[in-house]
């Protein structure tokens, strides 16, 4: 009789009950995730390194090792890690505050130093876990709990496009950034995710992706409409794309 | 060879194979030296964008169970301390050097003891310790070089070297050790993340996901730290026994205490020194254990006293405990004849 495992494989952790709220993207993502190490066959030398906020759980439904690394530093941690074990597979997972706020210093350095690992951003416009401030990714106009009025550019700044700051990177190998907004984005986000770590596998460089995805909570929004949100407001502004795929070239590992 | 670069053959040659650092005076000839040996170990240098990178980077290299090192100085380990926080509560092994020089604020270059509050104290927030070696010469640093890495496997603790600036870019003779990598007594792979192929899922998490969680790993790093401070203890020390002045200072000033004493007992006055090697655990016992014949301490610093309040604490109100310290200028250190003249004051009262 077939059961979760013979359908999702080994690396999805079906035995807990997620702590993500319901609706949120990350459920999503994260199986995504575990569908990319499943369907390439490293879930033994993966290693997920994970930041601070609702992208920490993670791992929680990995059965691969993991590191809870500090706010903002996981791609700081991954160099080290990769340096340290370049046969592993490492990736990190977190959300826009820990990756684009309090991270970014690291985050474009790691991608600009070009070493194969892997990062995968959940962008939800908000601080999700601390109760829904204003992100560096957060829209114009949004409220939020730090952003009562909307966020106003002359004051706060534009939302930060963070894959189109890392294009010109040439040490960045595999640029996108998707969507979980309806079904057909999903599976387009899968093929992303997918191609980031096959990246890695080659040895090729850094890879990057980006998912927009809904908030429920943070936004203080109905599921259906922080779906509808992401499919409208988010990704005109987040537009999906694959900005660079190289993962074509030689086997240079 | 200057001390920096002793540091670095040392790490190299008892078995340091990742370095990461990132430039400041007095400590960059260490990573300059590593940039050029550790390939011929198979290991390798990483200049990082800064020093939360370089401690972050050390801290993911560390969680293989690998032997890792960085190297900075005071606004470079103020930096690091984010990482050398979450390294003590996620129990990794990893050595770090500290080549002190004048502070607070970006201070100047110039060497000095100023960072033992930050090294003994702990630049992070929580309750945690890294144990903290302070060598006075070249060739303290290559003898206590591997007694610092069996440390930081036997605890899984981050170890500490701090060094005065002076000392650091001090050329002198020293005898390196053979390569022997110390790390491999240590059996890592009971703990070490280096994916599922021989163990069952591994998380390192230094967070509570419940209050019994945060109470529990607390409470483990508490008992860590107390038999530590039981076992660890290291200090030099002479002519103690019969001392009605005991001179206490470590690093360069500790090694200067040699010639102090030789030239005080030479005029008859019963001066002895003690020479704390560990700062962290601080050697206690050494002033506990004082005769009665001591009724005075002087502490000697290059800073404006902070190891005194070691120092006080240790000896509990027994006897007086006076200080000298300079830092910074252009002699950013007391000199032996200061010290001399110091410890003479402090008999004639």
């Amino acid at each position: 009789m077939e059961n979760l495992s013979s359908k999702y494989g080994k690396t999805l952790n079906l035995d807990k009950l997620t702590s993500y709220c319901p609706g949120c993207g990350h459920g999503t993502v994260t199986r995504l995730v575990a569908e990319a190490i499943e369907n390439l066959g490293i879930m033994e030398r993966t290693v997920s390194i994970v930041g601070i906020g609702c992208g920490g759980f993670s791992h929680h439904y990995m059965d691969i090792d993991a590191i809870e690394a500090t706010h903002g530093r996981s791609p700081s941690f991954a160099i080290g890690y990769k340096l340290a074990r370049p046969d592993n597979i490492v990736f990190t997972y977190a959300g826009d505050g820990d990756t684009c706020a309090i991270g970014l210093g690291d985050l474009l350095h790691a991608a600009n130093k070009g070493m194969p690992i892997t990062t995968i951003m959940v962008n939800n416009t908000v601080f999700g876990m601390t109760g829904g401030q204003m992100s560096p990714t957060t829209l114009e106009g949004q409220v939020t709990t730090t952003t009562v009025g909307g966020r106003q550019v002359p004051h706060q700044g534009y939302p930060l496009l963070v894959p189109e700051m890392m294009r010109a990177m040439p040490g960045v190998k595999y640029l996108a950034r998707e969507s979980v907004a309806t079904p057909k984005a999903i599976r387009k986000a899968k093929k992303s995710i997918q191609k980031a770590f096959e990246c890695q596998i080659k040895g090729l460089g850094y890879a990057f992706v980006e998912i927009i995805v809904p908030c429920p909570t943070g936004l203080k929004m109905k599921v259906k409409d922080s779906y509808a949100r992401c499919g409208n407001e988010m990704t005109d502004y987040f537009q999906p794309q694959v900005f660079k795929d190289e993962t074509e070239q030689n086997d240079v590992a | 060879m200057k001390n920096t670069e002793a540091f670095a053959e040392s790490l190299a040659r008892c078995g340091v194979k990742y370095h990461f650092a990132y430039p400041i005076t007095p400590a960059t000839d260490v990573m300059k030296r590593m940039a050029v040996i550790l390939p011929n170990y198979g290991g390798e240098m990483m200049q990082m964008e800064s020093e939360l990178a370089v401690s972050s980077a050390l801290a993911g290299a560390a969680c293989t169970g690998k032997l890792v090192a960085t190297s900075s100085s005071g606004p470079g380990l103020t930096l690091m301390h984010e990482a050398i926080g979450f390294m003590c509560a996620a129990e990794l092994p990893c050595l770090m050097i500290d080549s002190m020089r004048v502070g607070p604020g970006d201070g100047d270059i110039l060497g000095a003891q100023s960072d033992y509050y930050v090294a003994t104290r702990g630049g992070a927030h929580g309750d945690y310790h890294t144990i903290v070696l302070a060598p006075s010469s070249g060739q303290e640093i290559a003898d206590i070089v591997p007694q610092g890495i069996r440390l930081a496997y036997k605890y899984r603790t981050p170890v500490l070297f701090v060094i005065d600036g002076v000392s650091a870019q001090t050329t002198e003779s020293t005898t390196l050790p053979d390569y022997y990598d110390y790390s491999a007594e240590f059996d890592t792979a009971d703990w070490a993340f280096t994916g599922t192929q021989d163990h069952p899922k591994r998380a390192l998490i230094t967070g509570s996901y419940s209050h019994q969680d945060g109470f529990d790993m607390n409470e483990k790093l508490r008992a860590k730290y107390a038999t530590i401070r039981e076992n660890e203890q290291m200090w030099e020390q002479d002519q103690v026994e019969d001392a009605e002045l005991v001179v206490a200072a470590f690093g360069i000033h500790g090694r200067m205490c040699r010639d102090l004493v030789f030239k005080m007992r030479a005029e008859g006055k019963k001066v002895g020194f003690i020479r704390p090697i560990s700062l962290w655990p601080f050697p206690e016992r050494a002033f506990t254990a004082l005769p009665d014949s001591v009724k005075n301490i002087l502490v000697v610093e290059m800073n404006h006293g902070q190891m005194i309040d070691d120092v006080r604490l240790s000896v509990n109100g027994r006897m007086p405990v006076h200080f000298l310290g300079k830092t910074g200028g252009d002699m950013p250190m007391n000199t032996l004849a200061e010290m001399i003249a110091e410890a003479n004051r402090i008999l004639g009262e």
